[in-house]
């Protein structure tokens, strides 16, 4: 008899339950978890729902490719990326003139809004913009960041600096942006 | 008195509750800074009103629908990886034996000869491997076809393994837990630059159900014999990896068909807990499955501790192997047409060293790392 010999088993005793039960995939929890968070940083640098959701969508796609979901660190890659990546968009003159003029009217804010204000608002988000892409990288991230709803922890998390000193950067950036604005705008 | 800096009275603007309680207090208590922090609170809402866009409410599910179907796409597009073309190359008449029969029968051969708990709701550790050995099989019995039959429901806890090629050598250390193995000296025709490969650790649960089996049976016109009843609804638990693969010779271009040289990889060897069936149910039902070659199923049954011992199958006339006893160590040495490779446990953990060299240099090789 095979099992009749002298052989002692390591015994683990474990629920069954924790063995049956459904286990959403680690890609997928990220995804949905994240995604709001990553379309919103791209989003708030460059002002437009397509572009935001392409960058987004490039940026899990690079992530899929390259980090594993179960990582420490995954939360703040993404944020990071898509800061970074949109930040890229917004230097590229090219892309920003095509957006621009696409973009120049919404078209989904209700159509009861004063078309003058319209047009004015969306030359005042050009304007931003422009002086954004004219800031430091890491100046116009921690802006972008911040200015999304991320945490000051996240924010630490995804540029990699102190917690502590996420208060400091963020008001010299506000500052430089102020700026740069200004000088834009008296040119 | 030191007043509030401008960092901490911006952090307060946004994150009031994270500050520290005297510096909360501080600020209550003085005029100058709360007059800073008034200024720095105007300068915020000022730069919101700058950076504000249109309110935008994405839709996650649609999103992870698109690029998932671009994960799909890429994935179909990928060029095969090196390990990937390498087997292709090198083993093509070993191919047949992954076939999921034999891959049940392995589960099979790993739980014969073990005492189960009968007790419903609780896993046994029934194996752990401490030595392996050659387990030759026939080319010519195993079956040309595979037979894809579903014996139940597998999952993955978490989920399935995934293998990724890494660059740096820390960074494959730090993914697999698994320490670099470095020879003492490299055989001549074996140099350049080193490729990683990480393997992550994983579970997985299968759950026999004889329903499953019997329309997958029908689907494929494969005639089974029934599921015994003390095996439908049991589970088998296995857990493998992490890995760790080291690969010389691969430096040339993506897509350029490569073999490597050398090869060491390792692995903490797997391990399998049961419920329900016991080891002797499990054992005749399995190797009685289509698929399974009937000279590989006798020399299972053969194996003295099958709880403790990893069988590797090595197809008759393709490899010859050999067993070298050094420093108290049982190497399997396996010599193939293409070149030679030596596998062994320690410590829990497989180990391998294969590429094209002759089995001494393989040995060398494997009895030199640290």
């Amino acid at each position: 008899m095979l099992y009749a010999r002298a052989w002692r088993p390591m015994v683990v005793r474990v629920p069954l339950s924790a063995a049956s039960r459904p286990v959403p995939d680690p890609f997928e929890r990220l995804f949905l978890q994240e995604y709001p968070k990553v379309v919103a940083i791209a989003y708030r640098v460059l002002a437009d729902r397509s572009a935001a959701e392409d960058v987004a969508q490039e940026v899990f796609m690079k992530f899929h490719r390259s980090v594993s979901p179960d990582s420490e660190q995954a939360s703040g890659w993404l944020h990071a990326a898509a800061v970074h990546s949109a930040l890229n968009v917004i230097r590229g003159e090219r892309r920003r003139a095509r957006r621009e003029s696409t973009h120049a009217l919404d078209p989904s804010t209700p159509a009861a809004v004063d078309p003058q204000h319209l047009v004015e608002a969306a030359e005042q988000r050009r304007e931003v913009r422009r002086a954004l892409s004219h800031l430091p990288e890491r100046t116009a991230a921690i802006l972008m960041l911040r200015y999304s709803g991320l945490s000051y922890a996240e924010v630490a998390t995804a540029l990699r600096i102190r917690v502590g000193n996420v208060g400091t950067l963020l008001r010299r950036a506000e500052g430089a942006l102020r700026k740069e604005v200004n000088r834009a705008t008296s040119d | 008195m030191r007043h509030l800096t401008d960092g901490t009275l911006r952090r307060i603007v946004d994150e009031p509750l994270a500050v520290t309680a005297a510096d909360q207090a501080h600020l209550h208590g003085c005029l100058e800074c709360k007059s800073r922090s008034n200024g720095i609170a105007g300068d915020a809402r000022a730069t919101a009103t700058m950076l504000m866009v249109p309110a935008f409410d994405p839709d996650p599910a649609r999103a992870l629908i698109a690029v998932q179907a671009r994960i799909t796409r890429d994935e179909a597009a990928r060029p095969r990886r090196w390990y990937e073309r390498w087997i292709d190359r090198s083993t093509p008449r070993l191919r047949p034996l992954a076939t999921p029969a034999i891959a049940v029968v392995l589960a099979a051969v790993l739980i014969s000869g073990v005492a189960v708990s009968g007790a419903a709701g609780q896993l046994v550790r029934i194996f752990q491997p401490s030595t392996i050995v050659a387990v030759p099989v026939s080319p010519s019995s195993v079956p040309g076809r595979n037979v894809l039959l579903d014996y139940g429901q597998v999952k993955w806890l978490p989920e399935a393994p995934n293998a990724q090629p890494v660059t740096d050598p820390a960074r494959a250390h730090e993914l697999s837990g698994l320490p670099l193995l470095v020879p003492a000296s490299l055989p001549s025709g074996v140099s350049g630059p080193v490729s990683y490969g990480v393997v992550s650790h994983a579970t997985g649960s299968l759950t026999f159900d004889a329903a499953r089996l019997k329309a997958s049976a029908a689907k494929a016109g494969v005639r089974v014999s029934p599921m015994p009843a003390a095996i439908d609804g049991s589970t088998l638990i296995v857990s493998g990896g992490p890995a760790l693969i080291e690969a010389w010779g691969l430096s040339g271009a993506e897509g350029q068909t490569q073999v490597p040289t050398l090869v060491i990889a390792q692995t903490r060897v797997p391990t399998v807990d049961s419920s329900g069936a016991t080891n002797a149910q499990l054992e005749d039902y399995l190797l009685s499955q289509p698929g399974v070659p009937p000279d590989f199923a006798a020399q299972v049954k053969a194996i003295k501790d099958p709880s403790t011992t990893l069988p590797i199958p090595i197809p008759k006339g393709f490899a010859t192997t050999e067993t070298k006893t050094v420093n108290g160590i049982q190497y399997l040495v396996i010599k193939t047409a293409l070149g030679a490779g030596v596998v062994w446990v320690k410590n829990g953990v497989i180990y391998a060293v294969g590429g094209q060299l002759t089995p001494d240099q393989v040995l060398a090789i494997a009895t030199s790392l640290h």
